[in-house]
């Protein structure tokens, strides 16, 4: 479908941008282009922490019904959509190509599940055209100009991400940043962002507080993924020991929450056989009771 | 006047019998030999006139003409020396009592008469007995290797005059015996043994199921985290070589000239870590003139490649084959030879490049992709065929100085030799040996699982999202956990630790 400038679901604030495309085709529910929508942007080559910083903060706003809008790229841009999927929130991806030609392959997938998922889909470029490295700049004025603000989680130097944020600065927009380790080569472009003056965020009130005049609708969501989000803040260990099984308690009562704890030594202070350990730990991962994390280390969910 | 003496040759691990017939009769002084003798045979007509002379006796200015036979087949190796030589004294009337029918002769000459080692000498003398032989002579150095074989006499040689007095009945040189039995039982004193290994707990009970049930499996871990170590003391775990499968061994390291001329025979499974800068070719054997590659050298005991992928892809490739065959086929213009294969892959991998993803201790620096691009290196068929996957992890200072009283390979081995009986009988009418090689179909009837098991692997499926091909891998090794705890059926803290082993396909993406 095609939207042309004038139309009223043309994108209010794209319009306001300097050069705002003469015309989009878009794929899904144009519904969204009516809300308020949040750009969460970044590397395409994410660390693990860009990976559940990216999850989470889409996750969150999603939930306080928030659009994220992103570029589909690899990357942070996939774990933002993907977020968003998770609690069936909105959000937008933005193609630097036709939509015959979905960029980057890999993600077809995902532009898939952005679909069924009720999500849009918007391109300034005609069915068949191609991308190419012009036009993954002039998405992201298309990403940052249908945002009302732009959350930056990671990015290297002189990367695509800053140019974004320069995008987002020019049209008069806020910029938030998730701070990276001075150490991260990814951290320099937030970091930096964050020293010439965007909002730091930490945690998901940084950002709505700046939008206190929006009147957000939560989304309502269904039980079981509100409750694995609500899980991780609120559940005691109390009340999920009471369902688990009496022979698995000896191990679950080791393990913590807050800090990963290796196979080895879950054996040495359960004094257990290691079969059994191999053989409970599964059970109580598959029950959902706890997670297991590279490396044979185990916590509690 | 004509002489018929007989040696043998080598044809990939089997003896081929070849007759060395020499005739001497007047016309101008000359020396040849025919029937497709390479360069090196060739040669040797230089060591055999400079011996002959060195051993005191006047080679004439005649026409000697060397026939091996049969005559279609190529020749090489420094192996038909003594035997030329001793066919021309034959027919120069050197040699005074012609019993040579039943005698085989076997060994390279050095100028000064000497008679050195050469390989290959087991399969020889195997075939040897074969074709009813009754004695053959072969240098001292290879008399042991030789003497595994039990009826035919062993008469070590260490000069070429010796050998033409021995055979004129001037002086006797005793037959060699050895006691294989004795050897067999020194074997068992290894100087490595698992009690060494301190915690890593999850780690040993992997090896122990993959020794259990002749599973190749895979050992992931940070730099330093001793997968090395761990590795080299797997065959302390595995079952104890038959005589069979040791004269196995023993004739590839024969052929290969790897073996110790003190001891005779491979009586430990062997254990072998190519560098990963290993060609293809030594990897699965090869050459102009056919030789073992590590596989071979593998066979019977564990290859173990550390650094999966550091090595060259295409030389991880080759493994598909031969790991499911059991056996390699090396084809080449002018031979074509098998050589056995049966070995037990242990790999090791770092799990990023930087090699801490997962650490507890240190954070890895690696992004999503080059992690990915990492594993790439590894293909699918590959993995496929790896049934454990283990994380290892680096053991704490005060765990390494720790008294705890750490299982001995021999309590572990135990178990892996009653487990491995469980399956030798399960498997008595069918034409594998472990659970590590059912067929799909075989799946079926041996790994039948009831409702409750059925239930978790579906959960497990969904939850964990595990690939396709994790799924006969799960019920094989839950098949050999079962043996192991010698129960008749797979119990779900059977299947559950199974699926723990697989664990990666979740942690690691689709690669697993």
């Amino acid at each position: 479908m095609k939207i042309n400038i004038e139309d009223a679901i043309y994108p209010k604030e794209l319009r306001k941008i300097k050069n705002p495309p003469k015309s989009l085709y878009v794929k899904g529910n144009i519904k969204l282009l009516d809300t308020p929508c949040i750009a969460i942007i970044g590397t395409r080559e994410c660390t693990q922490y860009g990976e559940r910083m990216a999850k989470k903060f889409s996750r969150e706003l999603s939930i306080q019904g928030i659009t994220i809008i992103s570029g589909m790229a690899k990357g942070i841009d996939s774990f933002a959509h993907i977020g968003s999927i998770e609690t069936t929130g909105n959000t937008i991806a933005v193609l630097p190509s036709g939509l015959n030609n979905i960029y980057p392959e890999e993600n077809i997938k995902l532009y898939k599940d952005i679909i069924k998922n009720n999500g849009l889909i918007v391109t300034e470029y005609e069915e068949n055209e191609k991308e190419n490295s012009k036009r993954f700049l002039e998405r992201n004025r298309i990403v940052s100009g249908i945002a009302i603000g732009t959350l930056v989680i990671e990015g290297g130097y002189r990367s695509g991400t800053s140019v974004t944020a320069r995008l987002t600065k020019q049209q008069d927009k806020k910029i938030f940043c998730v701070p990276s380790s001075l150490e991260s080569k990814k951290g320099i472009t937030p970091n930096k962002l964050i020293k010439e003056g965007a909002y730091l965020v930490t945690e998901i009130d940084d950002i709505i507080k700046e939008y206190k005049d929006l009147k957000l609708k939560r989304k309502q969501i269904n039980n079981k993924v509100q409750k694995d989000i609500y899980k991780e803040q609120y559940t005691e260990k109390q009340i999920i020991n009471e369902t688990i099984k009496q022979e698995y308690k000896t191990i679950y009562n080791i393990l913590q929450k807050e800090k990963a704890m290796n196979i080895n030594e879950i054996v040495k202070k359960s004094k257990l056989d290691i079969k059994e350990v191999n053989y409970k730990l599964m059970m109580l991962e598959l029950e959902d009771k706890i997670v297991s994390l590279p490396g044979s280390n185990f916590k509690i969910k | 006047m004509l002489s018929n003496i007989k040696t043998i040759s080598l044809n990939g691990i089997d003896g081929n019998l070849v007759e060395v017939q020499t005739d001497i009769s007047g016309g101008l002084p000359n020396f040849e030999i025919v029937g497709l003798p390479d360069a090196s045979v060739k040669e040797s007509k230089e060591r055999i006139r400079v011996s002959i002379k060195n051993s005191g006796i006047d080679l004439p200015s005649r026409r000697i003409l060397i026939n091996l036979a049969p005559a279609n087949t190529k020749k090489e190796g420094t192996s038909y020396d003594l035997p030329i030589a001793i066919g021309i004294l034959d027919a120069l009337g050197e040699i005074l009592y012609k019993n040579l029918e039943n005698t085989i002769f076997i060994g390279e000459l050095s100028l000064d008469g000497k008679i050195n080692r050469i390989n290959g000498i087991l399969p020889m003398c195997i075939e040897a007995m074969n074709l009813g032989i009754k004695r053959v002579i072969i240098p001292k150095a290879n008399e042991r290797e030789a003497a595994v074989i039990e009826g035919l006499q062993i008469i070590g040689v260490n000069t070429l005059k010796e050998v033409i007095d021995y055979l004129n009945k001037k002086n006797d040189i005793k037959e060699t015996h050895i006691d294989i039995i004795k050897i067999f039982n020194k074997k068992n004193k290894n100087d490595i043994d698992f009690s060494e290994v301190r915690g890593q707990e999850n780690v040993k009970r992997a090896l122990e199921i993959s020794a259990a049930g002749g599973h190749n499996c895979i050992l992931i871990g940070s730099p330093g985290s001793g997968k090395t170590m761990i590795a080299r003391r797997i065959p302390t775990i595995l079952p104890d070589l038959t005589f069979e499968e040791a004269l196995e061994v023993t004739k590839i390291h024969s052929i290969s000239g790897m073996l110790d001329s003190s001891i005779g025979i491979v009586a430990q499974r062997p254990f072998r870590s190519p560098h990963h800068t290993i060609s293809t070719t030594s990897m699965i054997g090869g050459g102009k003139i056919p030789k073992p590659g590590e596989i071979s050298l593998a066979h019977n005991g564990v290859l173990f490649l550390d650094e999966l992928p550091e090595f060259n892809r295409n030389t991880l490739e080759v493994l598909r084959g031969p790991l499911e065959d059991r056996n390699v086929t090396i084809s080449r213009l002018h031979s074509k030879v098998i050589y056995p294969s049966n070995f037990m892959l242990i790999a090791s991998m770092n799990p990023c490049p930087c090699g801490y993803y997962g650490s507890l201790e240190k954070q890895c620096q690696c992004s999503k992709i080059a992690i990915q691009k990492y594993l790439n290196k590894i293909s699918g068929p590959l993995l496929d065929r790896i049934d454990i996957h283990i994380e290892v992890k680096p053991v704490k200072y005060q765990k390494l100085n720790s008294n705890n009283k750490e299982e001995t390979s021999k309590q572990i081995k135990e178990r892996v030799n009653n487990a491995r009986r469980i399956q030798y009988i399960r498997y008595k009418n069918t034409n594998i040996f472990s659970n590590s090689e059912l067929t799909p179909k075989m799946i079926e009837q041996y790994c039948i699982l009831d409702n409750e098991c059925k239930k978790i692997l579906e959960l497990a499926f969904n939850k964990l999202g595990l690939s396709a091909r994790a799924y006969t891998r799960i019920l094989k090794v839950s098949r050999t956990i079962a043996d192991l705890d010698n129960k008749r059926n797979i119990e779900k803290s059977h299947l559950a630790e199974a699926i723990q082993y697989r664990n990666l396909d979740k942690k690691y993406g689709d690669k697993f």
